[in-house]
């Protein structure tokens, strides 16, 4: 019934798979993205937002440092809606190597990264939030994007392109001819119903998740799940990314975004069957706030809104233990020539700042094998914007992010969403300051109203209240115990959810 | 300035027991830092199960009448939960399924109130239903500003037009015989849901909304108006600071507002509330309580702090201020001699007194024996 009725199956419904939908729907290709839950909820959606310069990978891995500053000179020009182009510092503390700020500026050069040097002075002007203790500076063009709203954009203008996406939809098998994979099997996890797609390629593009994907295909890619771990601070204290000036380590960039900054990240090697409930530790918490603030003191008087953590999708190399020395670089597996398994193409590593370049390389193998002669134009075509529709609905559902009835409503119309969680990584409901407290049940009134299922909404209030508490709980006190105490008053005594 | 008893907290403990001080002659300073629980109030006295009369007087002196008969209530996401004793404007049901057809009146606008789940557990009930909205111009200039309209802002203006309310309503009925209205009724005057009840020909349940809580405020205001009748002093946006003890005795206590001009009593009352109303203050090592240092019954390991499951019952809402057999509060293990706690301060330490607006009241209640058995009120003339 489907047979033939797609050039291209995409899946995975993160920024790559995103990124990838869209170029290859721009090359004329037709495409669909399958995704098991909703888009951006792997790694897209939990790691820091930080636009890189590239800087922090110059001195240990000067391939991915150029990589990442081609792509943040190209997304500044593609997807300006979802960036902010703050700058950023490398600062040195008394207890580093100052020594190392010529090997670390040099090295950026090298890579086409403009890096200069400037007085501790002159950083304290730039970002008064900075340790004043700071013995050393250098300036880079490091920036803050929002991964949401960036994988949106794909997703809205693959679908401008003719793309077609099905969320909530599990891929269960995959059909296949001899040693040619032909299509999916796909199974519906809200409904059940399963349904087969046809396509001459399929593109694995699921992160960390692809390797079980890529054993259903009955091949192997052995993955190295590394989990980092992020705290989300209720407050923006600083205007530029600060980094430290030494070999990466823990807890070591605190990036500005919108009302809020995010500091990260640990790095620890987990087992496949965490990737799906990781969670942060009161150690990894604690580690978080000590190390954060050295980068900016008032961080650790500043409430803290959410612990959360990522899965990176690493291939594995060595026997690095840590896996902060493999290469964060891309890896674009043909099985036809690795594993003589035809029509299958895995994409993987890489990171949020090089989901393009990932697009890119994964496009240009698929048209490859469709024989397709059409040249990449997503470097240089901009992304749409999406304008909020608000007439007569400016009425607020979320006080904390500013979201109106009218965003909500367009999000429920035209973006894909079934629960309030997808709402939430479209419109930012329920990430403020109140975690969901007052503007979950007003979002839910919406949703109930446009599924028509009150029933349904009950139950996705509760497991979305569960899910905020999730992020709450690893730092309950101060001000986020109060608010976490009110929330719990008011669902459980005064609403009756 | 000298007191026979200082409050510290001008929540549902705190006015109880001032009231109930005022009412035996002691002197009393009640300090509020102004917001607290009752602007949250569901109207329902969830772990009381029998009122005592002292309560029911004390309510019923301060204009807030109250009602007790076992049932259900009706909650604003459409379920139904056991209930016995609320104020007078919480519908305390026999049984969920209080008509046949229900019309649920909802105001345009109002974000705070929940039509569709109302209707969906009022059908499940077995009732029929349906639901309309009231177009109110009066309401527009709250509209101008999006975060006005809420609960509060509502009211005030329905205060002056809720006449108004009850003919479109009763022009909107057909043959239900029931309609469900938000909790936006009478934000300054108790009677108001009572006259919408009469003036309608059918049953009337108010519903709640999302806090602030409208009957709350109400009670909230009702109470401390009881209370400054009877000639307590109420310092209203006010903080305790600090507090000075000899030995096992609190001299006095220093507030924000007051600087040097500390107040001193004979006996002392923290109502001063849990996490939220900062009674309870939690720090990533320990949870503490903030004017005296005393001691709070706490797990020391952070870890067990919470349930990961939101809908469990969460341990640091059990946490609170150790106190003796007469809610003398402990510090350092031993009880300071005219240091008493009421209310959630003392989370779940005392499970006698139960929990939440019961807990409140019982514990003020027993405060306030304890209180006038240790010292016999001075004349303060």
């Amino acid at each position: 019934m489907n047979t033939e009725e797609f050039d291209v199956i995409i899946i995975g419904g993160g920024i790559t798979g995103a990124g990838t939908q869209r170029d290859c729907a721009m090359r004329g290709l037709r495409t669909l993205l399958i995704e098991r839950s909703d888009i951006a909820t792997g790694a897209t959606g939990r790691n820091h937002g930080l636009l890189h310069s590239g800087a922090r990978y110059a001195v240990n891995d000067p391939e991915s440092a150029a990589e990442c500053i081609r792509e943040n000179k190209i997304l500044r020009q593609i997807a300006a809606q979802c960036i902010e182009p703050t700058d950023g510092l490398f600062i040195t503390l008394p207890e580093d190597d100052l020594g190392y700020q010529k090997t670390f500026v040099e090295a950026c050069r090298r890579a086409g990264i403009g890096a200069e040097i400037i007085d501790p002075g002159l950083a304290r002007q730039l970002e008064p939030s900075v340790n004043p203790d700071l013995t050393g500076a250098v300036r880079v063009p490091d920036g803050s994007v929002d991964p949401f709203r960036l994988c949106t954009a794909n997703m809205l203008d693959a679908k401008l392109h003719g793309g077609q996406v099905r969320l909530q939809t599990e891929v269960t098998g995959f059909i296949r001819e001899g040693d040619t994979i032909r299509g999916v099997h796909t199974r519906n996890v809200r409904t059940g119903r399963e349904e087969d797609f046809y396509a001459p390629v399929t593109v694995n593009a699921c992160g960390i998740w692809g390797q079980r994907i890529a054993r259903l295909a009955g091949v192997e890619i052995g993955m190295f799940p590394s989990k980092g771990a992020l705290l989300i601070f209720a407050h923006r204290i600083n205007n530029m990314v600060i980094n430290r000036c030494r070999k990466p380590a823990n807890a070591d960039i605190l990036v500005p975004g919108d009302t809020v900054c995010v500091i990260g990240t640990t790095s620890t090697r987990i087992p496949f069957e965490e990737c799906d409930r990781v969670a942060v530790t009161p150690d990894e918490v604690d580690l978080l706030i000590s190390e954060g603030a050295k980068l900016s003191p008032a961080l650790s008087s500043t409430r803290i809104l959410r612990a959360y953590a990522g899965v990176r999708p690493l291939v594995s190399a060595d026997d690095d233990p840590s896996g902060r020395n493999i290469s964060r670089g891309i890896v674009c597996l043909d099985h036809d020539g690795r594993d003589g398994l035809k029509g299958f193409i895995t994409i993987t590593g890489g990171k949020l700042m090089t989901y393009r370049l990932m697009a890119e390389m994964a496009t240009d193998a698929v048209c490859r094998k469709l024989g397709v002669d059409k040249r990449c134009a997503t470097a240089t075509t901009p992304l749409p914007a999406l304008v909020e529709e608000t007439a007569g609905k400016g009425a607020l559902i979320c006080e904390c992010e500013n979201v109106t009835a009218g965003k909500v409503d367009q999000a429920i119309d035209r973006l894909e969403v079934s629960t309030l969680t997808d709402l939430r990584r479209r419109t930012r409901v329920g990430m403020g300051t109140c975690q969901g407290g007052l503007c979950a049940c007003r979002a839910a009134d919406h949703l109930a109203q446009a599924n028509g299922c009150v029933e349904r909404e009950r139950a996705d209030l509760a497991d979305f209240m569960q899910e905020r508490w999730k992020g709450n709980f690893p730092i309950g006190w101060g001000d986020m115990l109060r608010e976490a105490e009110y929330t719990q008053w008011v669902y459980k005594h005064v609403l009756g959810l | 300035m000298r007191f026979d008893t200082v409050i510290i907290g001008g929540g549902l403990a705190g006015l109880t027991t001032g009231i109930s001080l005022r009412e035996a002659g002691c002197s009393t300073a009640i300090v509020s830092t102004g917001q607290n629980a009752l602007h949250f109030f569901s109207g329902c006295f969830e772990s009381l199960q029998e009122p005592p009369q002292r309560m029911l007087d004390l309510f019923a002196g301060a204009g807030v009448p109250l009602h007790f008969e076992e049932g259900v209530r009706l909650m604003p996401l459409g379920t139904f939960r056991p209930a016995a004793l609320a104020l007078e404007d919480i519908d305390l049901l026999p049984e969920p399924r209080f008509a046949d057809k229900v019309l649920v009146v909802g105001i345009a606008g109002f974000q705070d109130f929940f039509p569709g789940f109302l209707c969906d557990g009022l059908e499940k009930a077995g009732m029929k239903c349906r639901s309309v909205q009231l177009e109110l111009p009066e309401l527009e200039k709250l509209r101008v500003s999006p975060s006005e309209m809420r609960s509060v802002q509502v009211a005030r203006t329905l205060d002056r037009i809720w006449g108004k309310v009850l003919r479109e309503t009763k022009r909107l009925l057909m043959d239900e015989d029931a309609v469900v209205l938000p909790q936006v009724f009478g934000l300054q005057d108790a009677s108001v849901p009572d006259f919408i009840r009469r003036g309608l020909p059918v049953r009337v349940v108010f519903a709640g909304t999302l806090p602030p809580s409208v009957p709350g405020i109400r009670t909230q205001m009702l109470l401390k108006r009881r209370y400054e009748e009877l000639g307590g002093t109420f310092l209203a946006g006010d903080e305790v600071v600090s507090a000075q003890v000899f030995g096992d005795e609190v001299l006095s206590v220093a507030t924000r507002n007051l600087g040097s001009h500390c107040l001193e009593a004979g006996s002392f009352l923290l109502a001063s509330g849990a996490y939220f109303s900062k009674g309870l203050k939690a720090s990533p090592l320990d949870i503490t309580e903030p004017v005296f240092g005393l001691d709070v019954e706490h797990a020391a390991d952070r870890g067990a702090w919470y349930d990961p499951d939101f809908n469990a019952d969460q341990p640091y809402l059990r946490f609170g201020v150790r106190t003796d057999a007469s809610l003398r509060a402990l510090r350092a293990g031993r009880p300071l001699a005219n240091l008493y706690a009421a209310g959630s301060v003392l989370g779940a330490t005392r499970p006698e007194f139960g929990t939440g607006a019961g807990l409140a009241v019982r514990s003020a209640f027993a405060a306030v024996d304890e209180i006038l058995r240790r010292c016999a009120p001075q004349d303060d003339k």
